[in-house]
C-alpha cells in the first residue's frame, strides 16, 4: 500500500510537468488487462479486441475528428498491479476512460483510484459480484457472476443434481464465484468445498479423497485453463465419472489442446460464443491470428471500446457526462448483442447458453434463463 | 497406498530438479536462481520438437534435454563463470537477471497459453486400489535410475573421486592435476540437463505455463536447505519427504476429526520444515564438510 501510495505521489509530481490536454488532440483511452502470468490469455484476446475497434475507427476518421491512441498497462491478473496500472493511466496519461480491468481483482483493485479522478473504468470480462458495488463510475458489459451462479444452481435442479463438490483456486474471481453459488445452492448442497493456492497443479491426493465423498456433479472452480486442466485431468485419472460442469474459464478450445479426452463431456455455462464464426472472427484471425482463449472475449472487449468511442463522440470527453451517457444509453448493437447499462453499471441483455465438449469442438447445448 | 504413490510422483520431479542444484551448490559453492526457467526451457523446448516438428517422442525428450544442457552451458559460461570465483554469491545476482531473461525469450517464443506435451489421455494402471500411468511410473522409475547412476558415478567411479577431491578442495586438487573448472562446468551442466528433464515431465504429466519457474526453483531450495546445504543425497531424501507431507497434509483424516483445507497444503510442509531447522539448523543430513 506504501509503495502504491508514494508511485501515487510521484505520478501526479510528473503530471503536474506535462500541462493540460488540448481539445483537439488525439483522445487518449486506457487498457488495463493480464499481459504476462497465468491469466495472461484473457489479457491478450481483450487487448486486441480493444485494438481492432481504435485502428477501425481511427481508419475511419477517428472520433469527431480526432485520432484515438491507446495507453497500455499490465495489471498481472492482480490487485497490486492494476493499481498502479490505474495510477499511471489516470495521472501521467492522463486517459478519457479505461477499458479494464480483466480479471476482477484488477478491477476492484483499480476501482477506487479512478473513482477519485472522476475516469471511466469500462470492463468486458470481470464478473465478480463485488464489481457491481465497486462505484459510480465502473461498468463492465459482461455480466455479474451473481447472475451466473443463479444459472448455474437452476441448471443443477433441472438435473436434479444436489450435491455438489467444488475444487477452487483462491483468486477474487474464484472464489466470489464460490461464495456466490454456494449461496445460491445452500450450504448443505456443497458436499466437497476445498480451496487450493494460484498456481496449484497437483490435485491427485484431493482427487483422491472425492472418491470417499458421494456427490452428483463436479464443479472445477479455477482462474486460469492451465490449472482447470490439471483438476479435470486428474479427477478423470482418479476414476472419477461424475459430470463436470464449469463457467466461463472452460469455455477454452485450450483444453481440447491440453486434454482432449478427459474434458470430453464437460460442460461449461457462459455468455454466448459471439463473434465465432462470423465476420468480427475471420477479421481477428486475419489480424491476430488464433484467439488464445476464446473468440468472444475479443469479442466483449471490442464493444466496449466501441461502446465508449461512440459515447466520446456524443458527449466528449468528460468522466461524469461519460458516466452519465453510459446509464442513459438506450442500446447498443455490438459483436456481443444488444446491451445496456442499469443502474450500478452492469450489463443488461447478455444471455447464457449452456455448452458442451463434443469430439473436440465446444458446442451449444441450449439457452438457459435467468430471471 | 495411492497416497504414497501421489507423494512419489511429486517427489520424484522435485527430487530430479533439487538434486541437480545439490549438485551445483555442493560442488562450485554457486546458488543458482535461474532454476525454475532452465526447467521451463526443457519442457518448452521438448514441447516444440514433439508437437511442432513432430518427431518421435524420444529423439523429442533427448533433444529437450540437450537444449537443456546447451542452455545451462551458455548460462554458466555468461551468468557464473566470469563471477563465482571472485564471490561466490554474485551468480546469486547474475542469475536472477537470467530468470527474468529466460523467463521473457520463454513469454515471447511460447505465449502465455498452457502447453501440454503429450495431449492424449495417459494409460492408467490400477495398482490394487491405487491408479497410476505409465508415463508417471516412467517419471519414478527414470528419477530412480537417474539416481542411482549419480550415486554410481560418484562413488564408484575416477569422475565421481576427482569431483569429491574438488568439493573437498579445489586448490589442493587443481595441483594434483584435476581439471576444477571442467568439472565445475559438467556440474553445471548435468544439473541443467536434470533440470530440464524435469521440465519434460512437467509438460507429460500436467501442462507447461511461462510463470511456473519460480515455484519450482522455490521447492528445490526447500529441499536442499532442509537436507543440509550442499548435501546431495539429503536434498534428495528431503525431496521425497517435503512431497510426502504435502500430500497427507491434505489426504488425511486428521485425528479423525478434519482435513487441512488445501490451501495449507504447501504451508503446512514448509512449517514442518522451519520447525525442524530449528531445533537441527544444519538441517537433515549435513556433513561436517561440503560435500557432493
Amino acid at each position: 500500500m506504501k509503495r502504491a501510495s508514494l508511485l501515487g505521489i510521484f505520478f501526479i509530481l510528473l503530471s503536474a510537468c506535462t500541462g493540460g490536454e488540448s481539445d483537439n488532440g488525439p483522445i487518449k483511452i486506457g487498457y488495463i488487462g493480464p499481459l504476462t502470468g497465468d491469466a495472461a490469455a484473457y489479457g491478450v484476446d481483450t487487448l486486441n479486441g480493444v485494438k481492432m475497434a481504435i485502428e477501425e475507427r481511427n481508419a475511419a476518421g477517428g472520433v469527431n475528428g480526432r485520432m484515438v491512441e491507446l495507453a497500455v498497462e499490465d495489471g498481472r491478473c492482480t490487485g497490486a498491479d492494476a493499481a498502479s496500472a490505474a495510477q499511471k493511466l489516470v495521472s501521467v496519461d492522463r486517459v478519457t476512460a479505461i477499458i479494464g480491468g480483466q480479471c476482477s481483482g484488477e478491477t476492484l483493485a483499480a476501482a477506487p483510484i479512478t473513482e477519485a479522478a472522476e475516469t471511466l473504468l469500462l470492463s468486458p470480462l470481470s464478473s465478480s459480484p463485488d464489481v457491481t458495488e465497486a462505484g459510480d463510475f465502473v461498468f463492465r458489459n459482461y455480466p455479474s457472476d451473481a447472475l451466473k451462479t443463479k444459472a448455474m444452481a437452476k441448471y443443477f435442479a433441472e438435473k436434479g443434481w444436489k450435491r455438489v463438490a467444488m475444487l477452487s483456486e483462491n483468486t477474487d474471481f474464484a472464489m466470489a464465484f464460490r461464495a456466490a453459488l454456494t449461496e445460491n445452492l445452500g450450504k448443505e448442497a456443497v458436499v466437497f468445498d476445498e480451496v487450493v493456492e494460484p498456481g496449484t497443479k497437483d490435485f491427485r491426493t484431493l482427487a483422491l479423497r472425492l472418491k470417499d465423498v458421494s456427490f452428483d456433479v463436479f464443479f472445477p472452480n479455477a482462474q486460469g485453463d492451465a490449472v482447470m486442466a490439471a483438476m479435470v485431468e486428474q479427477m478423470r485419472d482418479q476414476g472419477l465419472t461424475q459430470p463436470m460442469v464449469t463457467h466461463d474459464v472452460g469455455d477454452s478450445m485450450t483444453l481440447v489442446d491440453l486434454i482432449p479426452e478427459a474434458v470430453s463431456g464437460m460442460q461449461v455455462i457462459n455468455v454466448p460464443s459471439a463473434g465465432e464464426g462470423g465476420e468480427f472472427e475471420t477479421k481477428y484471425r486475419a489480424k491476430f491470428g488464433d484467439a488464445q482463449s476464446t473468440i468472444a472475449f475479443a469479442a466483449h472487449a471490442y464493444d466496449a471500446a466501441n461502446v465508449l468511442m461512440d459515447s466520446i463522440a456524443k458527449v466528449g470527453t468528460s468522466g461524469p457526462r461519460l458516466r452519465d451517457a453510459l446509464y442513459d444509453l438506450p442500446e447498443h448493437r455490438g459483436i456481443v448483442g444488444r446491451f445496456s447499462f442499469n443502474a450500478d453499471g452492469d450489463v443488461v441483455g447478455i444471455p447464457y447458453v449452456l455448452k458442451e465438449f463434443r469430439d473436440g469442438k465446444i458446442v451449444k447445448v441450449k439457452d438457459i434463463a435467468v430471471d | 497406498m495411492q497416497l504414497v504413490i501421489n507423494a512419489l510422483i511429486a517427489g520424484s520431479l522435485a527430487a530430479l530438479i533439487a538434486g541437480g542444484l545439490a549438485l551445483v551448490y555442493g560442488v562450485l559453492g554457486v546458488f543458482n536462481l535461474a532454476l525454475g526457467q532452465m526447467v521451463l526451457v526443457g519442457g518448452y523446448a521438448t514441447w516444440w520438437l514433439y508437437q511442432s516438428l513432430a518427431l518421435p517422442l524420444v529423439v523429442s525428450v533427448f533433444g529437450g534435454v540437450m537444449i537443456g544442457a546447451i542452455v545451462a552451458w551458455c548460462a554458466f559460461e555468461v551468468f557464473v563463470a566470469p563471477f563465482y570465483k571472485r564471490h561466490r554469491f554474485l551468480p546469486l545476482v547474475t542469475t536472477i537477471a537470467l530468470s527474468m531473461m529466460i523467463d521473457g525469450v520463454l513469454l515471447l517464443l511460447f505465449e502465455a497459453r498452457p502447453r501440454s506435451i503429450l495431449a492424449n489421455a495417459k494409460t492408467i494402471v490400477a495398482l490394487g486400489d491405487a491408479r497410476i500411468s505409465l508415463e508417471q511410473m516412467f517419471l519414478i522409475a527414470i528419477t530412480f535410475i537417474l539416481l542411482c547412476l549419480c550415486a554410481y558415478v560418484l562413488h564408484s567411479t575416477v569422475i565421481g573421486r576427482r569431483i569429491r577431491a574438488v568439493v573437498q578442495n579445489d586448490h589442493a586438487a587443481m595441483s594434483l592435476g584435476i581439471n576444477a573448472p571442467l568439472l565445475h562446468r559438467m556440474i553445471f551442466i548435468v544439473s541443467g540437463m536434470l533440470a530440464a528433464l524435469g521440465g519434460v515431465f512437467i509438460g507429460i504429466d500436467q501442462n507447461l505455463t511461462p510463470t511456473l519457474a519460480f515455484p519450482i526453483t522455490i521447492k528445490a531450495y526447500a529441499a536442499i536447505i532442509a537436507g543440509g546445504k550442499g548435501n546431495l543425497w539429503g536434498a534428495i531424501i528431503c525431496a521425497y519427504l517435503i512431497a510426502l507431507i504435502e500430500q497427507m497434509v491434505v489426504g488425511i483424516e486428521w485425528f479423525g476429526a478434519f482435513y487441512v483445507p488445501a490451501g495449507y497444503q504447501q504451508s503446512v510442509a514448509l512449517l514442518f520444515i522451519i520447525l525442524f531447522l530449528l531445533f537441527k539448523p544444519s538441517g537433515l543430513f549435513m556433513l561436517k564438510n561440503r560435500s557432493a
